[in-house]
């Protein structure tokens, strides 16, 4: 309400009793800033001015004087150099090692060294138009933070040794580690998660030896090694063994085999350096070495419950649990995990609730064949005299000219029944984003809760690519055309939802009130003046979601759904670009026929 | 019986209204402080007046003052914090929902200053969409909706829709609009702030005969006083959600109850407003200062209820005083210092 609003004006700031004089602003050096400033101002300051500090130590200064972009930025640029320099530590020795080596490939020698000195360079120009550059902005810089500090007195100012701490904080966070990566080879990602399992491993044989120093494990492997050596030798030396000794003889070699690997893994780990363990944590990917248990391995499967049957109830089903053997010492990532969990979760919901997926299923096949069988059967020359008819008495004779072209096209390269069948898909998912979408919309108009969960909801509906949910709707659905319906809706029904939103929230407050004051109740209002008000906005969202739909008719194929999405996928696997690009331009036709046709009964309606 | 009774209203917005309430009450905070302490925004701070049948009364604020949310409070689109208000002497606080929507569509009509029409109805459907709210038929409907057309005279407009026509003509169409149900009460809110000067001019004149001829009951809010004395047969003028002063034109005019009331009245035309009663001097002190009243000249006459106007047209040519005359006696006499000084709004000493 308009009262309301104007009762919490904007109480005027005052500005006089804080003192916006350069001196206060630069604190130190006043006179230099206050002069460059007033030069700046009156455009005398020559382009070649500097200033030494930002020029000599810009980090310090600009930290020192709370010129943050110019800190961030001087960083970064001496950074890029640095690390370009750094490059010489990296490849430096090894082309040493390569001039020494005469079996070296001349050519690899001479493109390092190449790359080496363009690197030189690089960094070197870096370090120095980088200083330049910064010594020549840093007061036309503080110049416009001072202009901002005059707006808004919170700006940072004044000279303030804190911020140099930071500031320093900020450089031991990140210069060290950045360069020492620079001089170093890309770790093998095999070799961190092997180190992980050799320092696990000689963890596990530490408690188990009962030792704690590792030179300590070392010796009582030894010692276990000297005497399984003994004894197989006593056993070996003997003639005849009884099946006892046999059945010993068999358990030491299989001791010796354990031993030698539990050697290995304390030789790795002996082999790990504190550089090496650095290196995988620090430098290289971020460092989630979790390996956990993989999910159990279940499998729900309906079957005819015979129990049942024999109790006279025909056609029983239950659901049955098998549970498979876990893979031995399987470990899995947390991905991995989860991802499998996420199949047995579909799995079970599929088994569980299949009478209702298949209801759902058998509904949207029927009534796909009921409008698949209309456009198929409608005669052709009945449908294209309906189109013109329409673009006729809707839009202009362009508009005629372009509807029958478009139609000549599909009836020339015999792609019409196809197109049809698109139709069909495309007339029976609208429907159900019109139905499902304009009450959503108007819930989410009218209540910040809905508006709240639903948004995102919708954000996620449009971005998730669609093949990431073809694959559960396959499985709750089967494949053909059913799931491609549903998968259309996902994709086409967020401009309907949120363009009716959109329009029910653009009637003005006013007309709302107007509305009430001449006694409206809540039904009416919607009813009387916000659908109506919105019908432009909904009509845009109707239009969009047709085109939605239409662009999702390819991606459906991918399961199953007939119609010239088909022939695209068909073309795309034989490697056929004419049949693919004709399929599609065919596709792109009818979205446009419709688009324009819409568009034109849109506009002789909407009277706003 | 009053047609408007507002009763001790009184809206905070915010969620300690009532603890807000009580400060004000006891401790008599200002706006600021109620903002700083409850977090709350005074809208309305113990508004009480009536309206009789058939007078129109002004509410007179600056942008801000609380009038729209006071004129809000009469049909119950804003809900009072404290207070009652009854109309036709009926509680509205404690009527049904259904009851309330009724009242709405039948009893009051509510002209806006944006118009607010719906855009995607004719000229006719927007004016009968309150008799199309409680059920009435679409031929009744039209005939009342084009009755109401004639009254503005927008005859022969109705096909139109309101983008088609002129802001005068769309506000003609609000008001259309709120007659057609043919309602006991009419709330203007501002409703020619928003045209030009001209047609506005043309509108109050307008509204003016359809008032006399109508007699419906308005509560009419302006943020200009000239407008305000215009219409109003009474007028409150309202200063941060407080109505200050409550009056006729000629009372705010010349007794105003306090400065800023005194600043808003300062540089109005008196010519039209003040009346020969409340300037003339009794005929015993004009006898003391200026000797007796000789009977042989030609006096010029005014009646007490005669503007200031009047008397200066009466004054001009002639050097002697006016004399105020009422049920045959002379009352008072109005010398020209008199008449200068009660032009000016200053005493005569």
């Amino acid at each position: 309400m308009s009262t309301t609003a104007a009762l919490i004006g904007a109480e005027p700031r005052e500005v006089e009793s804080r003192d916006v004089s350069v001196p206060v602003f630069a604190d130190r050096n006043a006179a230099y800033y206050g002069s460059v400033f007033e030069r700046l101002q009156k455009g005398e300051l020559p382009f070649w001015h500097m200033n030494l500090a930002g020029l000599l130590i810009p980090w310090v200064w600009s930290a020192w004087r709370g010129v943050w972009l110019m800190f961030w930025v001087s960083l970064a640029l001496d950074m890029i150099g640095l690390v370009c320099l750094m490059q010489n530590f990296k490849y430096g020795p090894l082309l040493a090692d390569a001039h020494l080596d005469p079996s070296a490939n001349a050519i690899l020698i001479e493109r390092y060294t190449r790359w080496l000195s363009v690197y030189n360079n690089v960094g070197i120009a870096t370090l120095i138009l980088g200083r330049l550059l910064i010594g020549l902005q840093a007061n036309r810089w503080y110049f416009r933070q001072y202009s901002k500090w005059r707006i808004d007195g919170h700006t940072a100012h004044g000279v303030v040794a804190r911020r140099v701490l930071i500031a320093a904080l900020i450089l031991v966070l990140v210069a060290p580690i950045t360069l020492y990566r620079a001089t170093q080879q890309r770790i093998d990602e095999r070799a961190c998660f092997n180190q992980v399992r050799a320092i696990d491993g000689t963890q596990r044989l530490l408690s188990r030896y009962g030792v704690t120093e590792v030179s300590d494990l070392t010796s009582a492997l030894a010692d276990r090694r000297d005497r399984l050596v003994t004894e197989r030798a006593t056993l070996e030396a003997s003639a005849s063994l009884t099946d006892d000794q046999k059945g010993r003889l068999a358990e030491i070699r299989r001791e010796e085999r354990q031993l030698r690997r539990e050697n290995d893994a304390v030789e790795d780990f002996k082999a790990v350096s504190a550089k090496d363990r650095f290196d995988c944590l620090f430098i290289d990917d971020f460092p989630t070495l979790a390996r956990i248990d993989p999910p159990e391995d279940v499998t729900y499967r309906r079957v005819p419950d015979e129990d049942a049957i024999a109790q006279g109830r025909s056609g029983a089903t239950k659901v049955i649990t098998q549970v498979k053997d876990p893979v031995e010492g399987r470990t899995v990532n947390i991905f991995t995990y989860t991802a499998e969990s996420i199949d047995i979760g579909i799995n079970f919901l599929r088994a569980q609730y299949a009478g209702i997926f298949d209801a759902l299923t058998n509904v949207l096949r029927q009534s796909l064949i009921r409008v698949e069988v209309a456009f198929m059967l409608t005669p052709w020359p009945v449908l294209v005299g309906l189109a013109m008819i329409l673009a006729w008495a809707y839009c202009g004779t362009g508009t005629v000219v372009f509807v029958g072209a478009s139609l000549t096209f599909l009836a020339v390269f015999e792609l019409w029944q196809i197109a049809m069948q698109t139709m069909a898909l495309v007339v029976v998912a609208t429907a159900i984003c019109i139905f499902v979408g304009l009450p959503v919309g108007i819930w989410m108009a009218k209540n910040r809760i809905a508006n709240w969960i639903t948004e995102p909801i919708l954000d996620v509906m449009q971005t998730i690519p669609s093949l990431s949910y073809l694959v559960p709707a396959v499985a709750f659905f089967g494949i053909s055309q059913p799931p491609a319906v549903l998968a259309t809706v996902v994709f086409a029904i967020p401009p309907m939802v949120k363009l009716t939103a959109l329009g029910i929230r653009q009637v003005p407050q006013s007309t709302k009130e107007a509305a009430l004051a001449f006694g409206a109740s809540e039904r009416q209002l919607l009813t009387k003046v916000e659908l109506p008000m919105a019908v432009p906005s909904i009509m845009a969202g109707l239009n969009q979601t047709i085109m939605l739909a239409l662009s999702m008719a390819t991606i459906s194929a991918f399961i199953g759904a007939e119609g010239l999405g088909a022939i695209v996928t068909a073309a795309l696997g034989d490697a056929q670009a004419g049949k693919g690009l004709l399929a599609g331009i065919a596709i792109a036709l009818v979205a446009m026929v419709i688009d324009r046709i819409l568009k034109g009964i849109r506009s002789s309606l909407s009277r706003i | 019986m009053s047609v408007v009774e507002v009763d001790g209203v009184w809206k905070i917005f915010g969620d300690k209204s009532a603890e807000a309430i009580a400060a004000v009450r006891g401790e008599g905070l200002g706006k600021a402080e109620v903002l700083d302490r409850f977090g709350a925004i005074i809208g309305v701070k113990d508004a009480s007046f009536t309206v009789e049948e058939g007078e129109i009364f002004c509410l007179m604020g600056l942008s801000g003052s609380g009038k729209s949310t006071l004129v809000r409070h009469i049909n119950r689109l804003i809900e009072p914090t404290t207070g009652t208000i009854r109309i036709l002497g009926e509680d509205i606080g404690a009527m049904s929902s259904e009851a309330l929507r009724a009242l709405r569509a039948e009893k009051i009509g509510m002209v806006f200053q944006n118009m607010a029409l719906l855009p995607h109805r004719s000229v006719r459907d927007n004016i009968g969409f309150a008799l199309e709210l409680r059920g009435k038929d679409a031929y009744h409907r039209a005939q009342l909706a084009d009755h109401a057309l004639e009254t503005v005279s927008l005859h022969g407009y109705g096909d139109r829709l309101p983008s088609e026509l002129s802001g005068g003509m769309q506000q003609r169409v609000g008001l259309a609009r709120a007659l057609a149900a043919d309602p006991e009460i009419l709330l203007m809110d501002e409703p020619f702030s928003a045209l030009d000067p001209l047609i506005r001019r043309n509108l109050q004149n307008e509204f003016l005969g359809l008032s006399q001829n109508l007699r419906k009951t308005t509560v009419f809010i302006t943020h200009d006083l000239d407008e305000a004395i215009r219409m109003g047969d009474r007028i409150g003028i309202m200063n941060d959600g407080e109505i200050v002063q409550i009056g006729t034109a000629e009372d705010i005019v010349t007794a105003p109850a306090d400065d800023y009331v005194a600043d808003f009245v300062a540089g109005i035309s008196r010519l039209k407003l003040v009346s020969a009663s409340k300037i003339m001097v009794a005929v015993e002190s004009h006898v003391a200062r200026h000797g007796p009243i000789d009977d042989a000249h030609d006096y010029p006459t005014a009646r007490p209820e005669d503007d200031l106007d009047t008397l200066v047209e009466l004054s001009t040519g002639t050097e002697l005083p006016v004399l105020i005359r009422h049920d045959g006696g002379t009352v008072g006499i109005v010398t020209k210092d008199t008449l200068l000084h009660g032009l000016q709004g200053t005493e005569a000493t």
